[in-house]
């Protein structure tokens, strides 16, 4: 019993980690833009089909089909930055939203007109078989992801922290127009950051395609909502929120799903979200409390 | 008419519903990522009635809408003085809790030696009240019509009463409205349940054309395609979201003049469309200046 515990909690943490890593990138572009990428997750899928093609056609190494996954998503998320949220900077955050929804569409099919049938395999980072340590089993490819993640986030919170870039950043966060009167141009901050965001999530889509092994058009939706999820039980309110609220939904799922069925799975997280907005608890709202979240 | 022709209208017809739905509570300055749960309740729940209980149809059809408005209730009671991203989100965290709920719904019983009833992720097969008693599907159409056309007068009347002045100046600035004397919380509670029963009223009308229903029906995509016919056709008026429907379900997937690449030239058209009209084709300015010039002429 305490064994089964203890392996679920490793297994939450671990599809936790990729929670974080995808509600990190959620985090950054709301913290600078104050608006909800919807096609965050497509934006990811498209990357990850690119890779798929590549595969496909090229039987390409595990380090290409990262960079292609990275380099699509990238690529796609400037392309929503530019049609649905330069365009929208200082008005609705409805129009950018709808927007960006009208391009998920546009990613959805697109993927499906490239690789047309439902489902494709895609490599394995390791196909090693998993350690056994003290009666508890441990995937070689979730230790390096977890790796990865604590890495990714390390870097981040160098660049964020101890840089020009990352004070830039900070401060257009905290108040664009102060940060414009600082000789901050908010533009290239909100274009930066997208890219920024965009690779993140890229990265967090090459670890989820490379340890399930598949790649299917859902993964578009699956990432939008995963990062959602995990963004606002963290709170919506900063980047250590977000990797909390990634590990949270992690663990909360891997434990519902032993204790209550893979079906009462999701129930529990949405319901847990749910009561959360209700309760509204101070540390939810820090950031939209001093300008709207709308 | 042909089949396509009138699956086609009656599509446009029954998402309306839904999309009226998003854009009352769009007025009231809320986004829900959530109406499709309403329209889900009203499914499953006219259906249970009409196939399980042999009641009449419009009365399955009233008893939806009231379970619809009390289902928007109970979700708006905690949810809607929440701001923006928050109510969004927690009226999409209820939609799922939905969604997963039927999921695990599981009522069946023997109608005439055959299981009927919802069966958890296997859906709702049967709900044949409309064919067996002999309502054509022009006739059902019409029925459609008929309703959408009453709850469109119903809004239209509204919108130039005092009730719909009140409702967008919540939409604008609900501190304003309230120190104006607007009871918000209780305006748009009423708002909520409104929209709510016109959802479920949409969904009867989904479950009973298509005679079968499954959870997958309500997901997310539903919920923000309804926000986006709502925001497309304009935000100035109740036909706004009927624009909507009609550009989307009636232009590109009736005319099939793209095939497969449907969803690449629409996606790409409502982007470029909320550029230039950021709330929509219909928006208030151009309802605002139609309506003064006619008020002008008499």
């Amino acid at each position: 019993m305490l064994l089964d515990l203890l392996q679920n909690t490793i297994d939450g943490i671990a599809s936790g980690a990729t929670y974080a890593l995808l509600a990190v990138g959620f985090t950054l572009i709301f913290g600078v833009l104050r608006r909800v990428n919807l096609s965050f997750g497509p934006a990811i899928m498209l990357g990850c089909y690119g890779a798929t093609w590549l595969h496909l056609n090229f039987q390409s190494g595990l380090v290409v089909l990262a960079a292609a996954t990275v380099a699509g998503a990238v690529l796609a998320g400037a392309y929503v930055e530019r049609l649905c949220f330069a365009p929208h900077r200082s008005g609705s955050a409805i129009a950018a939203m709808v927007a960006s929804f009208a391009l998920w569409m546009q990613f959805e099919e697109l993927a499906t007109l490239v690789l047309p049938r439902h489902i494709y395999p895609f490599p394995l980072l390791h196909e090693g078989a998993p350690f056994e340590f003290l009666g508890l089993t441990l995937r070689p490819d979730t230790l390096a992801v977890l790796g990865a993640a604590v890495v990714l986030c390390t870097l981040l919170h160098r660049l964020l922290y101890r840089s020009r870039f990352g004070l830039a950043v900070r401060a257009t966060i905290e108040n664009p127009v102060a940060a414009s009167l600082a000789g901050i141009d908010p533009g290239r901050v909100f274009v930066l950051v997208f890219a920024l965001a965009s690779a993140i999530g890229g990265i967090a889509g090459y670890f989820i395609v490379a340890t399930h092994g598949q790649v299917t058009p859902m993964l578009g939706m699956w990432s939008t909502l995963k990062g959602l999820l995990a963004m606002m039980l963290g709170g919506l309110g900063s980047l250590p929120g977000a990797i909390a609220g990634g590990l949270a939904l992690g663990l909360i799922e891997a434990h519902s799903q032993w204790f209550l069925g893979p079906q009462l799975r999701d129930l529990v997280a949405y319901l847990l979200l749910f009561v959360l907005l209700a309760a509204n608890p101070a540390w939810m709202t820090r950031w939209t409390t001093s300008r709207s979240a709308s | 008419m042909d089949d396509f022709t009138l699956g086609v209208l009656t599509n446009i017809g029954l998402f309306s519903f839904l999309a009226l739905s998003a854009y009352l509570l769009l007025l009231a300055g809320e986004m829900s990522f959530g109406q499709q749960a309403f329209f889900g309740v009203g499914a499953y729940a006219g259906g249970v009635l009409t196939a399980l209980y042999s009641v009449p149809l419009p009365l399955a059809a009233l008893a939806a809408m009231l379970l619809g408005a009390l289902a928007a209730l109970l979700v708006g009671l905690p949810t809607l003085r929440l701001k923006g991203l928050y109510f969004a989100m927690a009226t999409l965290a209820a939609a799922e809790i939905a969604r997963l709920l039927f999921e695990l719904l599981r009522f069946q019983r023997s109608i005439d030696g055959e299981l009927a009833g919802p069966d958890g992720t296997q859906g709702f097969r049967g709900i044949r009240w409309v064919f067996e008693h002999g309502v054509e599907a022009a006739d059902f159409l019409l029925l459609i019509y008929g309703l959408l056309a009453f709850v469109l007068t119903v809004l239209l009347a509204v919108e130039r009463s005092r009730l719909g002045a009140t409702l967008r100046s919540i939409g604008e600035d609900p501190e304003l409205a309230a120190s104006l004397g607007v009871d918000v919380d209780r305006f748009k509670l009423g708002v909520a349940a409104c929209a709510g029963a016109l959802a479920a009223l949409g969904g009867v009308l989904f479950a009973h054309h298509n005679t079968y229903i499954e959870p997958r029906n309500f997901d997310i995509m539903l919920g923000v395609h309804s926000l986006a016919y709502a925001l497309i056709g304009g935000l100035g008026t109740a036909l706004g979201p009927l624009l909507g429907v009609a550009l989307d379900i009636g232009l590109l997937e009736g005319s099939r003049l793209f095939g497969g690449t449907r969803m690449i030239v629409f996606g790409g058209l409502v982007a470029v469309l909320l550029i230039v009209r950021p709330r929509g084709l219909l928006d208030e300015q151009l309802v605002h200046r139609f309506t003064s010039r006619t008020l002008r002429r008499r």
